[in-house]
């Protein structure tokens, strides 16, 4: 287990540090989707048990050294050649791996995200572990043991309880192979964020229609989200081959009139505006985890509705016109996680 | 999966902390290899251990064996319940199980226990240390921690400590063993050790692949490591280190007579003797002097302490150097004593400090000899030894214990009324043994008290030292000064062409190995006049021991006696096992003598002859620049192994022609980029060359065919020889239009 070194640096000269070596890192490895791992991004450096293998082969030197012994001056030599090569074989086990990810993910707080990074290789590859380099984010090293040529992915795990945009900073991709004497690590910077949508939580919004208060244009919205029915119909259109049979308009063409079928739609409202203020409760949260809570439903629902964010008093309001459909709840949603 | 640390893994579970702990777990195979590479290691080193110790390890690895059994056993009895499905009233069963699969590792992690254990340990050690040496106890922690260490394996460093614990094991193998066959055992654990090592990373692959990944990565660090040990400046030693206080092998230097027949029981290589490209001499003349034994208390030899003592100051003068020289190089192996082998009379090499000549033309080293090492000599072979006697020397070779063996001594009086030349007494006494029935053997019957009397006049049946002893006796009772010497006679040539040539020259380049059962003793006498002479007695009962080494029949006898599993008897036996045998011997002095005899003083040796004399910044510059060349090969072998193999499909011919084709086009200025199509190009090369155009499109058009569609094979025969035409045409064309342009 390569542990990070933990040095005892007031945080003054630690967080100077960072911010340098962050400075230097962004220069030299620049943000991308798409990453190629070679001697620019790939640094190699012994691990603890690597510190304590030299120090062992010094002990074998001198254990040599004081015998007059050939043979385990010979053996401490190729222990430290060893070294070496072992450095070499780390290099080139993480070289040449190419690695592309999708900067952007998206879920709601308190679940679990996963930022996928496709690793495609030329030969066989051991022991790759990925990362998020930052410590503060407690993610978890998930391993690769074998990668053979081709594709693999790896699926970095990201969980946040609070929403919003989340810069996620560089994955560390690294290796211990060949003997755990070096740690080879690109630290690559993806561009990775996360865009965590308000926990739903559960509002009827029946009872929440009757309890909306009677702001005219609100009111007006809101009314037709209750009157939700059996499905009526709605339309006749002419005949599209491949349309069942059963919906055949028999009447009109029995007419004469034409082949048409019947089309039928959801008596749902055809204007339904969701408003951050027509909300219960007073926190902003809350009312966010409303919203939340309703447009996955209405969209689960395939309903239509609009949105409207902005406080009575705040100016600036944001209005996302009415649609239907996954795209227009990810609008909706990340609206809602970016609200200010 | 053997969960070591049950514990570890419930935390991260239940903690938030910022800290990661991983569980360490070892896959069961792993954790047996683990097992199985301790076992190995211990084995190693095992001749080294007391024999408490060796029980102690023993029990407690076959407990890790039992832990690792049986952990394997409870895995599989839960998985046959959970096969069954029986849920109802498995919940509790299953927890109990859980807990009693735990149950081993917390036996295994309880510290108490352990500790108790490691204190214990520690003080009988501790108790023992006296006992066999500050080096052997050293040793004797070390293993005992190396197999307590197995018992907490919490985490991936402790599974660090183990093996760099391992490792050092094997190292320490190597201070008390350092030939090419515990070499060669060395290297086969190391590979062994570093797979189980990489198999904790690679863990899906088999035990076999890793052996073959860790040989490669050995093999790309052997370069480096060979100019290290070359170049790399050797240290004296930094501090006193406890030297090992192994068993003395070989001569002892108090000698009873049957000693040297338990030492005949040995094939163990006693030293090895280098001619280079002089001839050997013959067998009976390499009388190879160890001791000189000078008093006799009745019962046994030992060394006269004054003798002994006296180094040989100005050897050279006292020796006739005009008769034939001959040098040679010994190398001993380790026998912890201090006494060397030489053909008197000889002169050591005068640079070498560590080699000390005595009166008695023996010679000794400065230390205990621990580890192999070799000395150069001259012996001029038919010189005489020293003519002076002093006073007390002749005193001390004429003592005896009055009345210790009445009949010898009545014999000896009988001897010098009848023969008044001394040598002429000698020349009886063999005499009487050759005529006697007097026997060579391995097994003589016991002596009571030793007495020589019993062996001359009853038993009439011994090894060497009871002729030479009772003839030493019988001279010094007749009034010659007479002394018992040791050592070895004869040896094993061990050359390639060691045939005398048609020219009698020596063409051939071989040594001679001396085995612990060629141990032999003899008798001087001292003539005035002549000196010490040199009288063997066993050349009476047994001349075919002194000319050319073992009869048959002792070696059958020694076949018997011997304990060890190939005796040297049956090697010989069979031809091929002989021959091998032979070749590793070999092998072995090479390693010895460039391997494990390179000192500093060869080092600067091989330095002045690859460079010459240079100053010591030069030698450092050299250092430096060889190092660096070794990495920079080491890292090229290494790219070039890593390289991504690009499958090499040899181009069909019908492409050739095609890629020839394009070649020439571009010199005309056209090139082909790889993304476009056939048919595409075709019609660039229309539009640029028209002249060209009709043949290269006739061309084109059948490589398509050749390339993309189905033919049979008469069928693409049949096309390939219109392909050959067409190319043949557009080459013809290509060259016509050069010409003309030209």
């Amino acid at each position: 287990m390569a542990t990070k070194k933990h040095f005892l640096l007031p945080t003054v000269i630690s967080t100077f540090i960072d911010k340098h070596v962050e400075a230097w890192l962004s220069k030299r490895l620049p943000k991308s989707d798409e990453h190629q791992l070679n001697s620019a991004n790939i640094i190699i450096y012994p691990t603890r048990f690597g510190l304590s293998y030299v120090a062992f082969v010094i002990l074998v030197f001198v254990l040599g050294t004081n015998y007059q012994n050939n043979i385990i001056l010979l053996l401490s030599y190729l222990l430290a050649s060893l070294f070496m090569s072992v450095m070499l074989h780390s290099f080139y086990n993480l070289s040449q791996l190419r690695c592309y990810s999708q900067a952007k993910q998206q879920g709601y707080a308190d679940d679990v995200l996963y930022f996928v990074i496709n690793i495609t290789t030329k030969k066989t590859h051991y022991d790759i572990n990925a990362q998020f380099s930052d410590g503060t984010l407690n993610s978890t090293v998930e391993k690769i043991a074998q990668c053979h040529q081709g594709s693999h992915l790896i699926k970095i795990p990201y969980k946040s309880s609070t929403r919003g945009k989340h810069y996620l900073g560089r994955v560390s991709v690294f290796s211990e192979y060949s003997l755990g004497i070096f740690k080879s690590k690109a630290m690559l910077d993806f561009g990775h964020y996360a865009i965590i949508y308000p926990k739903p939580k559960y509002v009827n919004y029946q009872q929440y229609s009757l309890s909306a208060p009677l702001n005219e244009a609100s009111y007006e919205h809101c009314q037709t989200v209750a009157t939700l029915g059996t499905d009526d119909f709605f339309e006749l259109k002419p005949f599209v081959k491949g349309e069942s049979r059963a919906r055949t308009a028999w009447k009109q063409m029995a007419k004469g009139q034409g082949h048409y079928s019947k089309h039928y739609q959801a008596n749902q409202p055809t204007l339904t505006w969701l408003s951050l203020d027509s909300m219960p409760g007073n926190n902003v949260e809350t009312k966010l985890a409303y919203l939340s809570f309703l447009i996955t439903e209405l969209t689960a629902n395939n309903q239509s509705f609009g949105l409207v964010l902005g406080t009575e008093t705040g100016d600036e309001t944001l209005t996302i016109t009415p649609n239907v459909g996954v795209l227009h709840q990810q609008d909706c949603l990340t609206a809602l996680a970016l609200y200010q | 999966m053997i969960f070591f640390n049950a514990k570890a893994k419930n935390k991260v579970k239940e903690s938030t902390q910022t800290k990661r702990v991983i569980a360490f777990s070892l896959h069961r195979k792993n954790a047996w290899l683990l097992w199985l590479c301790q076992c190995l290691n211990i084995a190693v080193i095992a001749l080294e251990l007391s024999t408490w110790l060796l029980a102690i390890i023993s029990v407690l690895l076959a407990w890790q064996a039992f832990l690792l059994h049986n952990n394997k056993k409870q895995a599989s009895i839960k998985a046959v319940h959970q096969n069954h499905q029986l849920r109802k009233h498995l919940d509790n069963q299953l927890q109990n199980q859980q807990n009693q699969q735990n149950k081993p590792f917390t036996t295994h992690v309880s510290s108490i226990l352990l500790t108790v254990f490691a204190v214990l340990g520690c003080i009988v050690i501790a108790i023992k240390a006296n006992q066999v040496g500050i080096l052997a106890s050293m040793v004797h922690l070390l293993c005992f921690s190396y197999v307590l260490k197995a018992f907490e394996l919490k985490n991936r460093r402790d599974f660090y400590q183990l093996f760099l614990l391992g490792l050092f094991v094997l190292a320490s193998a190597l201070i008390f063993r350092q030939n090419l066959t515990s070499s060669l055992i060395t290297l086969a654990l190391l590979i062994i050790n570093l797979a189980v090592l990489l198999q904790l990373f690679t863990p899906v692959r088999s035990f076999f692949t890793h052996i073959k990944v860790i040989i490669m990565l050995l093999a790309q660090s052997v370069l480096l490591a060979v100019v290290l040990f070359l170049v790399f400046p050797r240290l004296s030693p930094l501090w006193q280190v406890p030297l090992t206080q192994s068993a003395e092998t070989g001569l002892s230097d108090r000698v009873k007579p049957g000693d040297i027949a338990n030492l005949s029981r040995s094939s163990a290589l006693a030293f090895r003797a280098d001619f280079g490209q002089q001839a050997v001499p013959p067998y009976s003349q390499l009388y190879w002097r160890a001791m000189v034994l000078e008093n006799f208390d009745g019962k046994q030899w030992t060394r006269n302490k004054l003798t002994a003592k006296n180094k040989r100051v100005l050897a050279v003068n006292s020796i006739d150097t005009s008769v034939t020289a001959l040098s040679y190089q010994i190398t001993v192996e380790p026998s912890f004593q201090r006494y060397l082998f030489t053909l008197a009379p000889a002169i050591s090499d005068q640079e070498n400090k560590t080699v000390i000549s005595h009166d008695d033309y023996t010679v000794s080293s400065e230390k205990t000899i621990t580890q192999a090492k070799s000395y150069q000599l001259t012996s001029y072979l038919s010189a005489p030894l020293t003519f002076a006697l002093s006073k007390e020397n002749r005193l001390a070779n004429l003592y005896y214990p009055q009345g210790s063996n009445p009949k010898l001594e009545q014999l000896a009086l009988q001897l010098q009324h009848n023969y008044p030349n001394v040598q002429a007494r000698a020349q009886a006494v063999l005499a009487r043994i050759n005529t006697q029935s007097f026997s060579y053997t391995l097994q003589p019957p016991l002596l009571i008290n030793n007495s020589l009397d019993q062996f001359f006049f009853e038993t009439q049946a011994g090894f060497c030292v009871h002729y030479a002893s009772a003839f030493t006796f019988i001279m010094r009772a007749s009034g010659i000064p007479a002394r018992l010497v040791t050592g070895y006679l004869g040896g094993e040539y061990n050359g390639t062409n060691n045939i005398l040539g048609s020219t009698g020259q020596w063409s051939s380049q071989g040594h001679l190995s001396i085995y612990q059962y060629d141990a032999h003793a003899w008798s001087e006498i001292w003539v005035a006049g002549k000196g010490w002479l040199r009288i063997d007695p066993t050349s009476a009962v047994d001349p075919q021991r002194i000319n050319s080494g073992w009869s048959r029949q002792l070696l059958q006898e020694q076949s018997l006696l011997n304990q060890e599993l190939f005796s040297l008897y049956q090697l010989k036996n069979i031809a091929w096992l002989n021959t091998l045998r032979l070749q590793f011997d070999a092998l072995d002095y090479q390693w010895t003598r460039w391997v494990i005899g390179f000192t500093r003083k060869q080092q600067t040796d091989v330095f002045k002859r690859w460079f010459g004399h240079r100053a010591s910044w030069k030698t450092a510059l050299i250092l430096t620049l060889s190092l660096l060349v070794s990495v920079a090969i080491m890292l090229f072998s290494i790219d070039f192994f890593n390289r991504p193999k690009r499958a090499t499909v040899p181009l069909k011919k019908w492409q050739l022609w095609y890629q020839k084709a394009l070649t020439l086009l571009a010199n005309y200025g056209l090139e082909k980029p790889a993304a476009m199509t056939v048919t595409d190009f075709t019609q660039q090369v229309q539009a640029h060359y028209p002249r060209l155009a009709i043949a290269f499109s006739r061309l084109s058009a059948s490589y398509n065919r050749l390339c993309y569609q189905s033919l049979s094979t008469s069928e693409q025969a049949e096309l390939l020889l219109v392909m050959q035409q067409q190319y043949h045409d557009f080459v013809h064309l290509v060259k016509s239009d050069n010409h003309k342009a030209s």
